[in-house]
């Protein structure tokens, strides 16, 4: 495809550009009046926060709002004239390595994070920086996967960042001083925040990274002002025992031995304590029903389930507690004892689905690893559908030998981490995903004490050829609409606009536009290191700007860079 | 191997004499391990850029790497015949002190090299093993994992080897994974990293 296809269709878009471009006049005075619509543009309240879904100048979110649509409703930019998009500023940051940040905005001022822990603050319209706040780092850090960091979360006169030494800081938002810092858990054992906050109703919502490391993992609530932890949800249960489940959420025999894992419970009793379920994406959060909706991730060790019996409740399920109180409300697992590091982590988004009756209902999606876009019923978690498969599916559930087998998806997942972004109006989920054949090797291993606890091996199949895929899912029938093949396994994220555009970037540096009806390219931008962080948008001076970090991948290995990029129209 | 063994047990032996002395040349916060610090460059080097392959360079390795280290040496974990006796005494605040002096110091300029069959041949390890998702594109190490780039190639294999047959098992994952390889292979990853 290059730029005659995409000239074409610029001559059969002509009309609807007219069209776009008077509509855009009056969304412009619109969005520019008084800077932001809502609050005092001087703190972020609470109501900015309840209305980012309809606020086309800021982006308060790290996944656009509290539904997680990753819908900006921005549509100055759009499918007409996205071929002018233009870089407009890029700001150097001083880390080179991956970059996972979702720039906030907030009323001009743009907040980035780096890996290791920096935060920059700038200016949104000039890519100036305001301050720097350089985490100081304890001496004893645990992650898998990288040194990254996926954003700020600004409340009040706050940002606020998990690190990587697993501390919630406050910062000043105009001076990026440290108001306080709280130690959320033991990083010696395995813990270590690399999710963006969460803020609501003077809570600061986080949970924890550690599945490959035996911790056990929660969501907790700290008071927005000073720090206080309010409430703990653990995603492992005391009884995680659950139900022997024998199939995943798709039906297939997951070819358990029901039989020695009894035998097993009997012997070592319930593995709750280093069970692992840690919950590293944000939560979505119903507001009309003060629930929290999150994803938890695999069970620790990742590939040898005998030293865990049982279903390892939450691990890998969608799970939902009560915003006050942390109480559980309702869950629904995936995959019952996972030995492929299968799990649930892409962020759950709340929307209005048709479920199987063709009644319209709240809904929950959420890509898993397997590929699979999943749809629940928001009011008890249970599952409406799963669409088609986004990815190649084989040997799936073959069980992890010594030798190692080969089955796909492999354990970097069909989608991985990376948010999805919907499109309401079309009804649209936007995934992306990997095509990375890989061998899973089982070995028994005791809990090595706060150390890398896989039990056994992933391995990567060398000659085998990589990809990935956008693919655009219909979640009222599960149907796949369009699917774009792309060169590398894709890792990062995706924005959909209110513009009918899609946004993405790939490892290769390429970061790109297409028509969020037909997955046709639109519009693209080379840069200097992989493109794998979720963009944003914002409007300032006028002007709708798209931003996006590219620092490249530590886990994919794709080349690391440190600029974040904001394109604005051009002539 | 035996002769540095053989100075490190005379230098303990004599080491009584010598306190005194170290305590007043440094005078810092290393002063309570200032002789054990004496007798681990009998064989790790000066500040711990050994200069020979077979023991491991010290100089500017990973503070919390290098306490964990000294810690499995002491339970076990990672046995080692030469290492045991001379971690046997030492309880957590040396343990502490001596990783961070050894962290604190210089890693020194080694000058391996990899030629390109060894090259590919390690790079196709890496990619499947996916190495770099906790060792860092510069194999420079953070925090618990080793800075890796420029350490000695003898060392590295053979400790990798030792993960491969599990006389070192103080990083179980690690065992699972290298098990998976030839030792040809890790080998030619030891040289490789060895060069970076
Ligand atoms: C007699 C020689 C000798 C002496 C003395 C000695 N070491 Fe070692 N050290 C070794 C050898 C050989 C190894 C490699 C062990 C292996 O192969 O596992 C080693 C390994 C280590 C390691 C692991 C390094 C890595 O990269 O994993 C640490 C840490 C260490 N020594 C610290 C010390 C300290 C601290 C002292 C002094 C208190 C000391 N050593 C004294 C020979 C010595």
């Amino acid at each position: 495809m290059g730029n005659k296809r995409i000239n074409n269709l610029f001559l059969n878009l002509f009309v609807g550009w007219c069209i776009a471009l008077f509509s855009i006049s009056s969304v412009q005075s619109q969005e520019v009046g008084g800077g932001t619509l809502y609050g005092d543009m001087l703190t972020v309240t609470q109501d900015m926060l309840d209305r980012a879904a309809s606020d086309s100048n800021n982006f308060l979110h790290t996944n656009g709002n509290y539904k997680q649509t990753r819908y900006y409703p921005a549509r100055q930019i759009n499918v007409g004239n996205v071929d002018r998009l233009q870089r407009a500023w890029t700001f150097e940051t001083e880390v080179v390595e991956s970059l996972e940040t979702t720039p906030i905005i907030v009323n001009g001022v743009m907040y980035v994070t780096t890996s290791f822990n920096h935060v920059y603050a700038l200016n949104a319209e000039t890519g100036q920086e305001i301050w720097h706040y350089k985490h100081d780092m304890g001496p004893i850090t645990t992650y898998c996967c990288g040194p990254n960091n996926r954003g700020v979360f600004p409340y009040g006169d706050k940002v606020y960042m998990g690190t990587l030494d697993a501390k919630l800081v406050a910062l000043d938002a105009k001076t990026g001083r440290l108001a306080w810092a709280t130690q959320i858990a033991d990083p010696e054992l395995g813990y270590s925040e690399t999710m963006a906050p969460t803020a609501v109703d003077g809570k600061i919502l986080i949970g924890t990274n550690g599945g490959e490391y035996g911790i056990r993992g929660f969501v907790k609530a700290y008071d927005a002002d000073t720090g206080k932890e309010l409430w703990t949800f653990h995603t492992t249960a005391e009884n995680s025992v659950g139900v022997w489940a024998t199939k995943d959420a798709t039906g297939r025999d997951m070819l358990r031995d029901i039989r020695a894992e009894k035998a097993a419970l009997k012997k070592l009793g319930d593995p709750y304590k280093t069970l692992g379920g840690g919950v590293w994406q944000n939560m979505a959060i119903d507001r009309e029903t003060n629930t929290v909706y999150f994803v938890a991730g695999n069970p620790s060790p990742d590939l040898y389930g005998a030293i865990r019996p049982g279903d390892n409740l939450y691990t890998n399920s969608l799970v939902a507690v009560d915003l006050s109180t942390g109480k559980y409300k309702c869950h629904f697992q995936y995959i019952a004892h996972d030995v492929w590091d299968l799990d649930a982590v892409s962020p759950p988004i709340l929307t209005t689905v048709v479920d199987d009756r063709g009644n319209e209902v709240k809904g929950v999606l959420h890509a898993g690893k397997t590929g699979y876009v999943y749809v629940h019923r928001a009011k008890d978690c249970s599952l409406i559908r799963f669409s088609e498969p986004m990815v190649v599916q084989e040997n799936r559930w073959v069980l992890p030998t010594p030798e190692g087998e080969r089955m796909l998806p492999g354990a970097n997942g069909g989608v991985e981490w990376s948010p999805m972004a919907i499109d309401p109006n079309l009804g649209l989920a936007y995934a992306i995903n990997l095509h990375q054949p890989m061998t899973y090797h089982v070995e028994a291993t005791p809990y090595p004490g706060g150390k890398l606890w896989l039990g056994g091996a992933f391995k990567v199949i060398a000659e085998e050829q990589q990809w990935g895929n956008i693919t655009a899912v219909d979640y009222n029938t599960g149907k796949i609409k369009w699917k774009v093949k792309t060169e590398q396994p894709m890792i990062g994220g995706i924005l959909a606009t209110g513009g009918g555009l899609v946004f993405t970037g790939e490892g290769n540096g390429w970061f790109r536009a297409f028509d969020s009806k037909t997955g046709e390219l639109l519009w693209q931008y080379k840069a200097n290191a992989g493109v794998n962080a979720p963009p944003a948008s914002y409007n300032v001076g006028g002007n709708q700007y798209i931003v996006v970090g590219a620092g490249g991948n530590v886990q994919l290995d794709y080349k690391r860079g440190n600029e974040i990029i904001a394109f604005k129209l051009g002539r | 191997m035996i002769g540095r063994l053989l100075n490190f047990i005379l230098f303990v032996t004599f080491a009584g004499a010598t306190i005194t002395l170290a305590d007043t040349n440094t005078g810092d916060e290393y002063a309570p391990v200032a002789d054990l610090l004496k007798s681990c460059q009998v064989c790790h080097g000066d500040q711990g850029a050994s200069t020979e392959q077979q023991y491991p360079i010290l100089a500017g390795q990973e503070f919390y790497y290098l306490y964990v280290q000294l810690k499995d040496f002491k339970s076990g974990l990672r046995a080692n015949p030469i290492m045991d006796p001379v971690v046997s005494a030492l309880d957590k605040d040396q343990m502490q002190l001596i990783a961070k002096y050894f962290s604190e110091q210089v890693w020194p300029d080694t000058e391996y090299a990899s030629d390109d069959q060894v090259t590919r041949s390690a790079i196709t390890v890496i990619t499947a093993g996916q190495c770099i998702a906790c060792h860092l594109g510069k194999f420079d190490g953070d925090s618990r994992v080793p800075r890796l780039a420029g350490q000695h190639p003898e060392y590295l294999a053979k400790t990798m080897l030792d993960f491969k047959s599990k006389s070192r098992q103080n990083s179980p994952a690690k065992g699972s994974l290298l098990a998976s390889f030839a030792d040809q292979e890790l080998i030619n990853v030891a040289q490789y990293l060895s060069s970076l």
